[in-house]
């Protein structure tokens, strides 16, 4: 029998920890391309991500989980369309501690929400950070809505990683339950 | 020379009547509609598309130089005295120049040829040798440029639809616009579009709220989106599963949930 293969992408702004996130749980290395930034705005990382981060967890011979960390700059978004195409669902992740960002996240929550209407959850990350901003005001700022699950995450910390990707899978069954609730 | 639009764009007959400096009366039907374009030495003299008849008080009605009850009173005097003697008249009695008249003339000639080279399909007939009435103001216009334009709106709509091959899509605005709004000199279909712009709302939905054509909506959202104001969203409808298919994927997810919460544990 052929391996099924099944996709959650990771999105979020630049430098939000998309990386970071996919590499922390990722049985392999995420592939990295990492090219010299031009733009004065992105100085803030001496490199970034211009190909995909691309993370896998084997869950046996049948079944194989990838994760895909979309390029952070907007200028990549036909990638994105591709990325979201035929996707389990999919992660926010923002920068708690950089509210200059967090426009930006709606945003690109917003694009993903429009490419395909799959569930989704966002991640609070750099939660150890002191000047990290609460779950709560996050929530507001991000103008969520309340059915939305917002978890805190520190993307270097697996068991936080994984619990932001088991919310996603628990958002994915109530989806099903809904959906045959609605037939 | 007869034929149909369909087979032959409008745009290539006022090329080929324009080039072959011919002389005589272009007839156009097209669901009711009736247009008459009237070419001397290949030079276009007189255009007429229904009530838009070329008569001098329906032009000058049309570019606002005159109220509608003021064309209907000058009409009924044209009738008896023709165009030629009422613009004569009009000049003496100091209401208008002759520049004024030929230029609402050359609006006029130019407004309907175009419209008519964006008809898709109409039975056209060239009638040789047949021109206006002698009591009608003829204005000699040069097609050259009017064929130059209409044919590089035409080529901006086909690369419209192109950019924009489904209307089944939604706008948004761009986060950081790179000009600002108030520098934009927007149009009012631009400003009634702007209106509707959010996400449930795909550029089919504006247009049929806005009674806008295809064309015209892609003409709109493709300068918005040109100006740097918006982008295109594509939308893809939910997948409706089968039960058996929603059976899988809770199986799947189900392992997936089995094998994530045993990362770091049983390793
Ligand atoms: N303190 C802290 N730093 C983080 C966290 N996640 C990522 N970072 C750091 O933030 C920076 C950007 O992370 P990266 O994964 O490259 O962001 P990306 O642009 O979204 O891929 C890196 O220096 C990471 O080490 C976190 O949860 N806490
Ligand atoms: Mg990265």
């Amino acid at each position: 029998m052929q391996t099924k293969t099944v996709k959650v992408v990771v999105t979020g702004p630049f430098n939000a920890g998309k990386t970071e996130f996919v590499r922390a749980i990722s049985e392999i290395t995420p592939v990295l391309t990492e090219r010299g930034i031009s733009s004065e705005a992105e100085r803030i990382k001496e490199t970034t991500t211009v190909a995909m981060d691309f993370g896998r967890i084997t869950v046996d011979d049948d079944l194989v989980l990838y994760l895909f960390g979309t390029p952070g700059q907007r200028r990549f978004d036909f990638m994105w369309e591709i990325l979201a195409e035929g996707m389990l669902g999919f992660i926010v992740l923002v920068d708690s501690a950089r509210p200059e960002t967090f426009r930006e996240a709606l945003s690109i929550l917003e694009t993903f929400r429009a490419y395909a209407p799959t569930p989704y959850v966002v991640a609070a990350n750099k939660q150890d950070l002191s000047d990290a901003w609460e779950l709560d005001d996050l929530r507001i700022a991000l103008r969520l809505d309340p059915d939305i699950k917002m978890l805190p995450c520190v993307a270097h910390d697996r068991e936080s990683v994984k619990n932001v990707l088991l919310e996603l899978l628990y958002s994915i069954l109530e989806e099903i339950d809904l959906e045959e609730q609605s037939q | 020379m007869k034929g149909n639009l369909k087979d032959f764009s409008g745009t290539q007959i006022l090329n080929l009547v324009s080039l072959a400096k011919r002389t005589g009366t272009l007839d156009v039907r097209r669901n009711g509609t009736q247009a008459s374009l009237s070419f001397q030495d290949g030079k276009l003299i007189y255009a007429a598309m229904d009530d838009d008849d070329g008569s001098l008080a329906s032009v000058l009605a049309r570019d606002g130089r005159i109220t509608r009850e003021q064309a209907s009173v000058l009409a009924k005097r044209a009738r008896k005295i023709g165009d030629k003697q009422l613009g004569l008249l009009l000049i003496q009695k100091g209401y208008l120049t002759r520049a004024d008249i030929i230029r609402s003339i050359k609006k006029h000639s130019a407004a309907i040829v175009k419209q008519f080279a964006s008809w898709q399909e109409g039975a056209f007939a060239f009638d040789p040798g047949r021109l206006p009435g002698d009591d009608r103001i003829t204005v000699p216009l040069d097609l050259e440029n009017i064929i130059i334009e209409i044919a590089r709106v035409q080529k901006r709509d086909e690369q419209l639809e192109e950019e924009i091959p489904s209307l089944d899509v939604s706008l948004r605005f761009v986060d950081r616009p790179t000009v600002k709004l108030q520098d934009l000199k927007l149009s009012r279909d631009e400003w009634r579009v702007m209106k509707y712009i959010k996400p449930e709302n795909t550029i089919r939905m504006i247009a049929n709220r806005l009674n806008m054509s295809d064309r015209q909506i892609r003409r709109v959202v493709g300068s918005l989106r040109e100006a740097g104001l918006i982008e295109l969203v594509r939308v893809r409808p939910r997948e409706r599963l089968t039960p058996e298919q929603r059976k899988e994927k809770r199986a799947i997810v189900h392992r997936l949930i089995d094998r994530i919460q045993g990362i770091g544990v049983a390793e």
